[in-house]
């Protein structure tokens, strides 16, 4: 392989290979289309592979998303690149898009990878593992993680050493050093833009402290120490490995919050934050669990009765805004709050605080086509030019969005979001 | 017929083997007649593993497979998908359940849950080792989609379907098509009015040669199944032709006598017996309410159009698949509730949209100017004494957006919210901000203390002790009170039980997987959406309308469907003929034939569903379900009972 | 033997693949305990059940058999209740002829959320059988 360019065509160019991505291009290939998806990252399924349980049913994550996966990426009419970008998108015509891909290398033989991880275990690097939001180190030859699709190694060239060990103990000899980025020449008679969102990043809100303080973290740093495929066996605070047994969750981090430019509400945090306040009344009996919340936004179905079954376990809740979080010696935080109900100021202690961190747009959607031809509305989701009637259209004729990259939402909205860009994509292509 | 037989057992990445010892469990079938190999895996359905397990079997040849993991709810698909990639017929794969129905259920008795899965896997094991080749029936699905409900959601599914080249029949039961969007004025997010977006969608509803739509309609029998339902259809008559002369008709209805209270107005103004609902009603011609229509003849004598001759009729159509969009009754608060029917200007918020938009210039109620506004939401929502636990998703948006409308069209409006925490999820944020800038009055009760409406001095007061005023009493003179209520389940729901049609614990329609399945039911080839799966604002309702148009679609596109073979089988010489199991079959599945000398039972292989109620009626034990025959079940209780 | 661990009886459910065994996979994730000595055998619908499947469990040693019936909720059709009851009756009869305890087999309605019913009625079948010494 050397940087060549392979012109190939397909019914539907699906960008995002999360759980909306997934969805819409299933539906469009079990209807007769060939479908290529275009994921960014070293592996499909996209957030919620790493989720923990999800709420209100707690249905194990991994296990409903895995499936799902697994015929994504069997399927003979879905064809799958991963560690891929597209660079533009041309609309040239009706039913005639044309788009660049890049491929970077994996420098691994996908094909003849068995996931047998000797390459792990022999590399000497070490670097934190973004799939754990580093809350542990992985290895500069590495699977991503463990349910990943597909399941096989990546070098991390930009840490690797070359120092070859991975090359020496690979049993079927897949390590290739001499792979180099791949463009692909891709045309398309329909886009699905299935892009995700980002999570927010708490180092812009100093007052908390979050990278200051070690026993801070984010919900998404919970979610993986909640996860089966998690990095402990159990609950630790990063600060010193001690089991916590006070806990507290700041909701609306990056939410609902004009300073930091997000005026909006991302929908999940208050439903995943009760989630995880659950899962850690069971895995820790003992710990004491606090919300602090400006509203409870419990409004999807069977979300209220998830919130009653939460104070029923006794998890606290209480609606109070957060001023600033300062650490003591003993790695405590003390939170200085205004509790609304009372009216007063208050201080508590917590072992350790978790960040609910909000949805925000994922910007690469706007580049991929050229001159801002696909619009953003104005918190830079991608604009939904009909909202009301036809919520997957775009500004583009033949540009359909599926799932939050058109604004913050759950997973049952996403794959609703995700039928109804592939509903319209599909009678797009069958209609002409 | 001895059988090479590859088993194994998942850890499900500790949730089985945290309470599980599935080592033990290896060892302990391991030797079982018939194991050619077990293995233990940390994700049966992980990529890796199915790979693995299609070398196993391709390798080794394996004729029967059991996984032990979760529910086969979960991944029975996933793996008799596994079986046929290795070229072996997904009937030779068990799945034992070990997840649900061992680690967790007794994770307080870890010794307990390891034997109870020690005999799980023995009797898949069992089960397998009977199992046999078995390929599945194809049936011929029609390619047209019966949609029930012709709100938006419906209308919306319909012409998607129509897109995609798929005949629809759409069934309303009112006599005007729109649903609960024709009753509202402006809507949030794009500010086109309920009744222009309505329009938008009829008039391209009704260029499509493949939609028929049908008014005043009630589906009132379903025989049939996926692929093939078979609805019988009542179409009451309008009473009026459709060319029609509209200057007469506008003349017939003031000439009409009687006054029913209007439903369309939420009962707050009345209507005659002939009506339209507003000029531009679709379709666009008046119907008469016979139940109420004295048959005066006043109508007739001015109006050539009218034709109280027409007849009910009764039409039968076929269809591949039924996808249900039925919406929600708003709630009606109980007499009292928060002075609702006491007080004569407590109203409820459908009932304010209509007064909204039925106003001009002053916001007059019972010929006094309102001024003061008090908003009480929650109202048959998050009931803490009724059985509505559920918060009903688009009345916060709904209700704020009303009194910002408010403030627009009217003068000298005050809008006081008596809420529960405000709900204006995602972008919808902005709107609560919008209100706050606006000048509008935010109050918060306690869960369990709501706001208190009472009538002092001729004046309808409300009281809350309020949270951000630290548990300050406030009270508002309000010149009205508005409840926000919420969604409710149709009172009517007598075509949902036509389709058996499974409810959830807050009584709207159920879904096969909340999580993923989202408009799929357990009745095949039924999908939902809309609000009748939920509370749904109307971008949710028609994104999860384009889901289901998707889902049912792929029901019927290719023509054809596969039918699992599992059903009844009469054994000819056990049969005596007795008649015991054509009672039984509630799919008339079975008939008699003549057979040699004798009358015997006959199955018909595309109509049995394979329930196996005619097995346990037969005198002569002569009916057997495949893969539920009675030396399978019985070798798995032998199996269970080791 | 006194104290924490007294031996359970053993219990076959035949519970109905779309109602009652998505009840009881719920009773497992909602962590509802019941005895693990309670086994289950999944099958289309309740009415389906055959008596000499239910005789054969009594002969080969489970102490008690109950059926998670569909009740109202089947999905083949309103008669199921009536249908499962016959059954039972009509086992009934055979269990007394052949002078095993007919109320060692019940049967209950357990729709697809009624995972503290089932574990309710679990509970309520181990005692009895416990308490009548039927093991």
């Amino acid at each position: 392989m050397h940087g060549k360019i392979l012109n190939t065509s397909f019914d539907a160019l699906v960008i995002g290979g999360g759980i909306a991505g997934g969805e819409a291009a299933l539906n469009l290939v079990n209807n007769g289309f060939k479908v290529l998806i275009i994921e960014k990252d070293l592996s499909i399924g996209g957030k919620m592979i790493l989720l923990s349980k999800v709420f209100p049913t707690l249905d194990c994550s991994a296990c409903i998303t895995t499936p799902k996966v697994s015929e994504i990426s069997r399927h003979p009419g879905i064809t799958i690149f991963t560690g891929s970008e597209v660079r533009k998108i041309i609309r040239k015509a009706e039913n005639s898009f044309e788009a660049e891909v890049i491929k970077t290398p994996r420098y691994v033989i996908a094909e003849d990878c068995t996931g047998c991880q000797l390459c792990e275990q022999a590399c000497p690097v070490n670097v934190h593992d973004q799939y754990q939001y580093n809350l542990i180190g992985r290895k500069a030859a590495y699977i991503p993680f463990s349910i990943a699709s597909p399941r096989v190694a990546a070098i991390d060239i930009e840490n690797c050493t070359l120092c070859g060990a991975c090359e020496k103990v690979c049993p079927t000899k897949c390590i290739d050093f001499t792979q180099e980025t791949e463009e692909y020449h891709i045309k398309a008679k329909t886009v699905v833009i299935a892009t995700g969102f980002n999570l927010f990043d708490p180092l812009m809100m100093p007052r908390y402290g979050y990278g200051l303080y070690k026993n801070i973290i984010t919900s998404m740093q919970m979610e993986r120490q909640l996860a089966p495929t998690r990095p402990f066996n159990t609950i630790l605070r990063p600060g010193d490995g001690k089991v916590p047994d006070k806990i507290a969750y700041v909701l609306c981090t990056g939410s609902r919050d004009v300073t930091v430019g997000n005026p909006i509400c991302s929908q999940i945090c208050c439903m995943y934050s009760i989630k995880q306040a659950q899962l850690l009344m069971g895995a820790l009996p003992m710990a004491d669990v606090t919300i602090y919340y400006i509203n409870i936004r419990s409004f999807g179905k069977g979300f209220e009765e998830f919130y009653d079954q939460a104070k029923g376990m006794g998890v606290n809740f209480i609606k109070g805004k957060i001023g600033r979080i300062s650490e003591k010696e003993n790695g405590n935080l003390i939170m200085r709050y205004e509790d609304i109900n009372e009216n007063i100021v208050k201080e508590a202690e917590h072992d350790i605080v978790v960040l609910s961190v909000g949805v925000l747009p994922n910007t690469d959607s706007a580049a991929l086509f050229p001159d801002g031809e696909l619009k953003l509305d104005p918190f830079n989701f991608v604009y939904q030019t009909d909202p009301l009637a036809s919520p997957a259209k775009t500004s583009i004729k033949g540009v359909f969005v599926a799932g939050t990259a058109s604004g913050p939402m759950d997973i049952p909205d996403s794959i609703l979001s995700a039928g109804a860009a592939s509903s319209e994509a599909m009678s797009y292509l069958i209609r002409k | 017929m001895n059988k090479k037989i590859g088993v194994y057992l998942c850890h499900c990445g500790g949730n089985i083997s945290d309470y599980v010892d599935v080592e033990k469990v290896r060892k302990s079938i391991e030797n079982e007649e018939g194991v050619f190999l077990a293995k233990t895996t940390m994700f049966a359905c992980g990529d890796a593993n199915q790979k693995e397990m299609v070398d196993d079997i391709k390798k080794n040849e394996l004729d029967g497979v059991v996984v032990a993991s979760c529910s086969p709810k979960l991944h029975l698909m996933t793996f008799r998908a596994v079986t046929e990639r290795a070229d072996l017929n997904k009937y030779h794969y068990v799945h034992a359940n070990i997840r649900e129905q061992a680690s967790w259920a007794h994770s307080d008795d870890k010794a307990g849950a390891t034997e109870k899965a020690i005999h799980i896997v023995k009797s898949a094991i069992a089960k397998v080792r009977l199992a046999e080749s078995l390929n599945p029936f194809k049936i011929p699905s029609k390619k047209a989609v019966a949609i029930i409900g012709g709100g938006v959601a419906g209308m919306r599914a319909a012409i998607e379907l129509s897109n995609m080249g798929c005949p629809v029949t759409l069934i309303e039961r009112e006599h005007f098509i729109g649903g609960r969007v024709a009753q509202w004025d402006v809507l949030f997010t794009t500010n086109e009015t309920g009744k222009e977006l309505v329009t938008k969608l009829y008039n391209d509803l009704v260029k499509r040669d493949n939609i028929t739509l049908f008014t005043g309609a009630e589906v009132i029998s379903n025989k049939g199944c996926i692929g093939d339902f078979k609805l019988k259809i009542k179409i009451a008559p309008r009473y009026i032709n459709e060319q029609c002369n509209q200057g007469n008709l506008q003349k017939a209805i003031n000439a009409c006598p009687v006054d029913v209270p209007d439903e369309f107005n939420f009962n707050i103004t009345n209507r005659k017996a002939i009506y339209h609902n507003f000029p531009s009603e679709y379709p666009q011609y008046p119907v008469i309410d016979i139940k109420h229509c004295t048959r005066c003849g006043e109508c007739e004598k001015i109006c050539e159009s009218v034709d109280f001759n027409q007849k009910e009729e009764i039409i039968e159509i076929q269809v591949g698949s039924v996808l249900m969009a039925t919406g929600f009754d708003s709630y009606t608060p109980a007499d009292g509730e928060f002075g609702y029917n006491r007080f004569d200007n407590v109203i409820t918020l459908p009932q304010f949209k209509r007064i909204i938009e039925l106003s001009d210039k002053k916001l007059i109620f019972k010929g006094k100017e309102v001024k003061n506004i008090a908003y009480i939401y929650c109202v048959g929502s998050r009931q803490i004494e009724g059985e509505n636990k559920y918060c009903s998703r688009y009345c916060c948006t709904s209700a704020i957006y009303s009194a910002i409308q408010t403030k627009k069209i009217f003068d000298n409006i005050y809008n006081y919210h008596f809420t529960r925490g405000i709900r204006t999820y995602g972008k919808q944020e902005v709107l609560y901000g919008e209100s706050l800038k606006d000048g509008d009055i935010y109050l918060q009760s306690y869960e369990n203390d709501p706001p208190v409406v009472f009538r002092e001095h001729d004046k309808t007061i409300v009281k809350i002790n309020d949270i951000l005023t630290a548990k300050r009493e406030m009270s508002v003179e309000a010149d009205l009170v508005v409840l926000v209520t919420g969604m409710v389940p149709r009172a009517d729901n007598s075509v949902a039980s036509l389709f058996k049609i499974p409810k959830g614990r807050d009584k709207f329609f159920n879904e096969i997987h909340m999580k993923l399945r989202p408009v799929e039911t357990v009745i095949d080839g039924i999908t939902i959406c809309g609000a009748c799966q939920g509370p749904k604002n109307i971008m949710e309702s028609v994104n999860s309308a384009l889901s289901a148009a998707a889902k049912s679609f792929s029901y019927v596109s290719k023509g054809e469907l596969e039918l699992e073979p599992i059903i009844a089988q009469i054994d000819k010489d056990l049969c005596t003929w007795c008649g015991a199991c054509i009672e039984a079959c509630p799919f008339d599945a079975i008939k008699m034939e003549k057979q040699d000398t004798k009358d015997i039972a006959v199955i018909n292989n595309s109509v049995c569903k394979g329930c196996g109620m005619c097995l346990p009626v037969c005198p002569t034990d002569a009916i057997n379900l495949i893969a539920y025959s009675n030396s399978e079940i019985e070798s798995m209780i032998d199996a269970l009972a080791g | 033997m006194a104290g924490m661990n007294i031996k359970s009886a053993k219990i076959l459910v035949f519970s109905t693949e779309k109602i009652s065994d998505p009840a009881i996979d719920m009773a497992g994730l909602l962590k509802l305990y019941y005895p693990p000595t309670v086994y289950t055998i999944s099958i289309p619908c309740s009415s389906g059940v055959k008596s000499r499947w239910i005789l054969h469990a009594f002969e080969k040693g489970f102490d008690g058999v109950f059926i998670a019936a569909d009740g109202s909720d089947c999905p083949y059709g309103e008669s199921c209740t009536e249908k499962t009851g016959k059954i039972v009756s009509r086992t009934h009869e055979l269990m007394k002829q052949k002078n095993i305890e007919p109320a060692r087999l019940r049967m209950a309605a357990i729709c697809s959320v009624c995972s503290e019913s089932f574990v309710k009625q679990m509970k309520s079948l181990n005692e009895y059988l416990l308490k009548n010494s039927i093991i």
